[in-house]
């Protein structure tokens, strides 16, 4: 059987997203999630190419999605950095600023008494084994798309996000699990709708899909902002504590 | 050209007023300008003339006139309203963006585009919910990050189960039976989880709650208004797009009537229990939420007529409910911290204003939303007396809770009755403190409450003309006839 080695990157990525916690990781697997699925789509040839780069029989729609990716990653990156600017202090009377201080210590106590542990990884680990067993029995119980390898793609990665949101302790990893999400419908689409039995692919669903993509990563990157902002911490905990 | 217009039009004008968002006044009259030219663009657009444009149709129903028409002077109603009342310094860009959005909604026939647009709209309304005035000196609440998070979440899942009930219809074909789940019950129940999240039906209901007591009333508006009525029609486009997911699970339709009883069963049990007046005012617009799904969900003409009209008092019901709930909440002169229970005597307007509006939403005659219930009760009584009674003691329940709500906030005694105490010795008039004088409630926000009460009344007397054009959109719904 030949190994897919595009399939093999959607499900390694999908996975670190799921598992791991620090941002530099995630946000770099959420890119080479976004370049293996586009290649993925080159390579099923669900749409026809009509480009020729280095020698790699490409579509432009594929191309777009790589864009795209480039973009939800570059923006999620950007904010990731730019967490400890300050915005906006100026405005804020001494009830707010000493808000903010009491949030900072808060946050930097947290930090000191949080170490890592082995524990916080248990409950993704097992929901990973756990979607991962589903994504195997889904595409032979109810197969939508024309392959296999389509089918447990979709399955993944509509999983995995679904447990990436289910499971994250913090609002930038919430973030990755609907984008993960956002990815399934994408692929869903493409593999299905390209189908000879279907309607036929629409340039404008998929246009839209990428803008929705991009729009999605902003709202994800104002709230983390915002957040970070007013807790100095990014942790889905100290938000609903108050 | 028009329907280009009508899109982008308000997209632009969100631009221009997001660049001069802190010279308030000139946005509001810009953003009040830009809904008057939306209403008479819509007003030209042909009806039932389908246009093609990149591969998209794009086409003006009638019953898609009306809402588009409601929405509108609505979003008129609001500008006129954020003069007087609190809100972000970004809710005009936003509102326009988000009108924008909804009008290719309506314009549009592709469900693809149309799941993706609706969830676009959610994301601008999240940027809404986190907003704050302009200059304010205090942090956003981490309460309100947290609503607006949970409706991101939410609103891209549901977006999820659509889009995925889409892909599913499009290779669908009717008769084909898998040996787990048919496909048309398995695509309708993925389309009913995502509008039961997109149209707050209990138990996918948390988000409104929060929303409603996290954001700003003007923006708890818009979304309701425009956000949930939208995804009502859009769900009514669905059903006429793909009546055989409906032919093929005639069976299993009593369950979503189920789901819609539960929702205003429950929702009339939480607004009897003690709760703040945001919270209250949640429960109401959830209860009428839950009426009109049933409506709906009954797929009978009259059910359907009942569910329309429903949703369209709904939308006049709940931006009154909202702008009377904005001005109940302004600083009213008196000491702060303190839950006043004279709020009507305080602020006659807006405390009527929430009255009627809530009244409306339980179907009470004379009100705008008095019909709507009428028809729906008629679609209960004809799937049998259980169906009927479940829904008639959801009404009473959240007419406790109503009567309750006025009871505690509303209806209570004067606070500022003065006792004339005698002069103590060595004292004179002079002596004492002039007697404090609270202001009036905003006169342009109290008239547009006013007129918002007198447009509800006189729905409700003179219901016709509206009916007449719902009944006529209906006759064109083919699922309705065949069902």
């Amino acid at each position: 059987m030949e190994m897919n080695w595009f399939l093999l990157g959607i499900g390694i990525t999908a996975a670190v997203i799921l598992l791991f916690r620090d941002w530099r990781v995630t946000v770099l697997a959420l890119l080479v999630n976004y370049m293996s699925i586009a290649l993925f789509l080159a390579e099923q040839q669900f749409i026809t190419p009509d480009l020729d780069l280095f020698g790699l029989a490409l579509s432009t729609l594929v191309v777009m999605q790589v864009i795209t990716g480039f973009a939800v990653t570059l923006i999620l990156a950007i904010t990731a950095l730019t967490f400890s600017r300050e915005y906006g202090l100026e405005s804020l009377d001494e009830f707010g600023l000493s808000e903010l201080r009491r949030a900072a210590r808060a946050a930097q106590r947290q930090q000191a008494t949080q170490p890592f542990q082995w524990g916080d990884y248990v409950l993704p680990f097992w929901s990973g084994v756990l979607a991962l067993m589903a994504s195997l029995t889904l595409p032979q119980l109810y197969p939508i798309a024309p392959s296999v390898a389509s089918d447990f793609a979709w399955y993944w990665l509509g999983l995995t996000g679904l447990l990436t949101i289910a499971t994250a302790s913090d609002l930038l990893k919430v973030g990755l699990g609907l984008l993960l999400c956002a990815s399934a419908i994408n692929l869903i689409y493409t593999a299905v709708v390209s189908m000879p039995t279907a309607s036929g692919l629409n340039v404008m669903p998929l246009g839209m899909l990428s803008v929705f993509n991009i729009f999605l990563a902003l709202a994800i990157a104002y709230l983390s902002g915002l957040l970070y902002g007013r807790l100095k911490t990014l942790e889905l905990g100290e938000l609903y504590r108050r | 050209m028009l329907y280009l217009l009508l899109i982008f039009f308000p997209i632009t004008m969100a631009a221009s007023t997001f660049v001069l968002r802190r010279y308030t006044n000139l946005v509001l009259a810009g953003a009040l300008g830009t809904m008057v030219t939306q209403l008479l663009i819509a007003i030209q657009i042909p009806l039932d003339d389908p246009t093609r444009l990149l591969g998209v149709t794009l086409m003006l129903s009638t019953l898609n006139q009306v809402f588009l028409l409601i929405f509108l002077a609505l979003g008129a109603f609001a500008f006129v309203a954020a003069w007087n009342i609190p809100h972000g310094e970004n809710f005009v860009p936003i509102a326009l963006l988000t009108l924008g959005q909804t009008c290719a909604v309506l314009l549009l026939q592709d469900p693809f585009i149309t799941t993706l647009l609706l969830a676009l709209t959610s994301l601008t309304a999240v940027l809404a919910i986190v907003d704050l005035p302009v200059g304010a000196s205090n942090l956003v609440s981490a309460r309100a990050i947290a609503a607006a998070l949970k409706y991101l979440i939410l609103m891209v899942v549901a977006a999820m189960l659509m889009y995925i009930a889409f892909v599913l219809s499009d290779i669908f074909r009717p008769g084909e039976i898998f040996d787990v789940v048919s496909p048309a019950r398995f695509i309708l129940a993925l389309l009913t989880v995502s509008f039961g999240l997109r149209l707050a039906i209990v138990p996918f209901h948390t988000w409104l709650t929060d929303l409603v007591d996290y954001a700003e009333p003007l923006v708890a508006a818009l979304i309701i208004t425009l956000l949930n009525t939208t995804s009502l029609v859009v769900l009514i486009l669905v059903f006429q797009s793909f009546p055989t997911l409906l032919f093929e699970s005639v069976e299993v339709l009593w369950l979503m009537r189920v789901g819609a009883l539960v929702s205003v069963l429950v929702s009339g049990m939480l607004a009897i229990a003690p709760a703040s007046l945001r919270r209250t005012v949640a429960y109401l617009v959830l209860y009428n939420c839950g009426m009109v799904f049933y409506g709906l969900m009954s797929l009978s003409p009259v059910g359907l007529s009942g569910a329309i009209f429903g949703a369209l008092n709904q939308t006049l019901a709940v931006m009154l409910l909202f702008i009377s709930l904005a001005l109940l909440e302004r600083p009213d002169g008196r000491s702060p911290g303190v839950v006043r229970r004279d709020l009507l005597r305080r602020w006659p307007v807006a405390g009527a204003g929430l009255l009627v509006s809530s009244l409306a939403l339980l179907g009470l005659p004379p009100l705008n939303g008095a019909l709507s219930h009428m028809l729906i009760y008629q679609a209960a009584a004809d799937h049998g007396w259980l169906e009927l009674l479940i829904l008639v003691l959801g009404t009473v329940l959240a007419g406790l809770g109503l009567a309750r709500m006025a009871s505690e906030r509303l209806l209570g005694p004067s606070e500022e009755l003065e006792v004339a105490e005698p002069l103590m010795l060595g004292e004179t008039e002079l002596d004492r403190p002039a007697a404090r004088k609270l202001a009036p409630e905003p006169r342009s926000t109290a008239v547009l409450t006013i007129m918002l009460l007198v447009l509800c009344l006189g729905i409700g007397l003179y219901p016709q003309p509206i009916l007449a054009t719902i009944d006529q959109a209906i006759q064109n719904l083919a699922f309705i006839r065949v069902l």
